[in-house]
């Protein structure tokens, strides 16, 4: 409805300007209690911009107890952070990459030959419909026949097969996109339907695959449920470690920031960069 | 769904490649989906518990006690029924806010509009334990939310957020609202574009109120975005655990536990699985008929 000016110009620059404001202003505060030495953390009244800034609390994370500062003085028995940091470096790029080849290939399989009828492609919706919370409860007993509890193995499958609805749905969509009679003219020049596959599709949808992959990454990096219970010392992921990290070292509410910001860069970047396909990612492709 | 006969001579052969192709995701799915979803029935009908020193598969049958257990338990009912309070609160609010917003940035020109609409989409990125870290700290006793109402209303506004039930539960709906608002405004604000501009152009030309065209043109149009926003985002809402444990651990009490945090308390700290295994079937047999009713205005629609 263009034309018609809703609101004055001054109103609608408080709209706006409000709205950033509350957007920012969580991460905002997080942010700068992370360069905060201790005395400044809970000082009255609070200050936005650090007085003394310090990236000791960064510093502990992955050096607790390091020579220079209060703030490792006070976490010296907490445990660093860089395992989990490895972990979550490990899992998450691995289901990532499974989900998406899974999907591909399935979706491929259900978009071009109907295989798996109308049940398979909804029957996955369901992982996402339920509480994940549902499906621990039997898994644990299980993985625990199967030796699997606190391996990167256990969370790679789990975290590959959560997360497959949304490289399926995705991925179907842009298959579906391709037009038929590109493959068909390659299968009558002679080429096999898996070459058409990998050589013909495949190039066709590389930045919608990309997009797919990026976002099954945020979803992946940011799960907590299943690696809070499956994982225990050896193989915790980063919002587990964050998690833990607030009641290891109790009030020390710098590195806690500190930390809460290193896990959350990755995805800010991820997300950053597949804007544009957000709304398909989130809802299944139901909404393009 | 259709084979593609005409594509090539032996359909027999795109039939193979096609289960061939999907094999891998069926493989999963049997594996951390279908198989689970048989023992957490098996589960459901026994008694067991981890420490009991026999194994899941010899344990002693126990009917339908679990689940007339479950029916009596005052905490899982609380939790249910504060877990629909919360999503029911946190979606519709969700919902409003990011419609004014979708529809404020529809209509309105103004420079900066996309950069501002992709600072909106960010805390949809967060880590959930992050978003609850960060609310976490702003609702301190000492925190900048209790700065901020000392310095508007006086020493005695300050607010110890977490003492209080009611007040935990706002905290943690204001991050679910502040986490997932961008969520629906990105999905309305782009169904919006997605319209066709006619409808719209005509009902103008004939002299129909903002109001009006928003009301009788507009929406109906959007209708089934934002329904299927709606269910998506409550289906998701209802899942709510990071935030909890990582704001109130349900405290004070047991006065904020979600449905989730329960069912996790109780099967992996207090180690009664299969008790925990009853429960989640009776929310997986609850969540199947609520989608069920939600989706049939959906397939009306398209």
């Amino acid at each position: 409805m263009p034309g018609r000016a809703w609101t004055s110009g001054l109103t609608r620059w408080g709209v706006v300007l409000i709205v950033i404001l509350i957007t920012l202003a969580p991460v905002v505060w997080v942010l700068s209690l992370s360069f905060k030495p201790p005395q400044e953390w809970l000082a009255y009244p609070p200050t936005l911009i650090p007085r003394q800034p310090t990236l000791e609390n960064y510093l502990v994370l992955f050096w607790p107890g390091n020579p220079v500062g209060v703030v490792s003085e006070m976490v010296r028995t907490a445990e660093p952070v860089t395992r989990a940091f490895i972990n979550s470096l490990i899992i998450v790029p691995i289901s990532t990459a499974l989900s998406i080849v899974i999907g591909f290939l399935a979706a491929y399989g259900i978009s071009r030959f109907g295989a798996g009828g109308n049940f398979l492609p909804f029957s996955v919706l369901t992982t996402r419909m339920f509480p994940p919370i549902a499906f621990a409860v039997p898994l644990l007993v299980y993985y625990r026949s199967l030796g699997l509890i606190d391996t990167h193995l256990g969370l790679i499958l789990m975290y590959t097969t959560f997360t497959l609805a949304f490289s399926l749905w995705m991925i179907k969509g842009f298959i579906d996109g391709i037009p038929r009679h590109i493959e068909e003219a390659a299968i009558l020049d002679g080429a096999s339907r898996w070459r058409v596959m990998f050589t013909i599709t495949l190039p066709l949808i590389r930045g919608g695959l990309a997009a797919a992959a990026l976002f099954v990454f945020i979803m992946n990096w940011t799960e907590f449920l299943f690696a809070l219970i499956f994982t225990s010392r050896f193989a915790v992921t980063l919002p587990v470690q964050v998690s833990r990290y607030a009641g290891a070292v109790g009030r020390y509410y710098g590195p806690q920031a500190a930390l809460g910001i290193v896990a959350s860069i990755p995805v800010l970047i991820a997300g950053y960069l597949i804007q544009r396909y957000l709304v398909r990612a989130f809802t299944f492709g139901l909404v393009k | 769904m259709h084979f593609p006969v005409r594509w090539s001579p032996e359909w027999n052969e795109e039939r193979w490649m096609g289960q061939l192709l999907i094999l891998p995701m069926q493989l999963l799915i049997w594996f951390v989906l279908i198989v689970p979803m048989l023992i957490v029935i098996y589960l459901s009908l026994v008694s067991w518990q981890p420490i009991m020193g026999v194994d899941w598969w010899q344990a002693p049958f126990a009917g339908l006690s679990n689940y007339v257990q479950a029916l009596q338990d005052q905490r899982f009912l609380t939790a249910l029924g504060r877990t629909m309070g919360l999503v029911l609160v946190a979606v519709s609010l969700e919902f409003l806010l990011g419609l004014a917003l979708a529809l404020f940035f529809h209509q309105e020109e103004f420079p900066g509009k996309r950069i501002v609409a992709s600072i909106l989409l960010y805390p949809m990125m967060l880590p959930w334990v992050v978003v609850g870290l960060c609310f976490y700290l702003l609702f301190l006793d000492k925190g900048p939310v209790n700065y901020i109402l000392i310095s508007l209303f006086g020493p005695d506004a300050s607010v110890q957020w977490y003492q209080n039930p009611l007040l935990a539960l706002m905290t943690i709906a204001l991050a679910d609202i502040w986490q997932w608002t961008p969520f629906m405004f990105l999905v309305i604000y782009s169904g919006l574009g997605a319209l066709p501009p006619e409808p719209v152009e005509a009902a103008m030309t004939l002299g129909a109120s903002r109001w009006e065209i928003f009301r009788y043109i507009v929406f109906p149009m959007l209708k089934p975005v934002m329904l299927i926003a709606l269910i998506i985002r409550a289906l998701e809402a209802f899942k709510i655990f990071d935030l909890v444990y990582i704001m109130t651990g349900g405290g004070p009490g047991t006065s904020t536990e979600s449905l989730s945090l329960y069912l996790y308390r109780t099967g992996f700290i207090y180690g009664q699985l299969s008790y925990a295994a009853a429960m989640a079937l009776l929310v997986l047999i609850l969540i199947a008929l609520v989608a069920r009713l939600a989706v049939r205005p959906l397939e009306r629609e398209l």
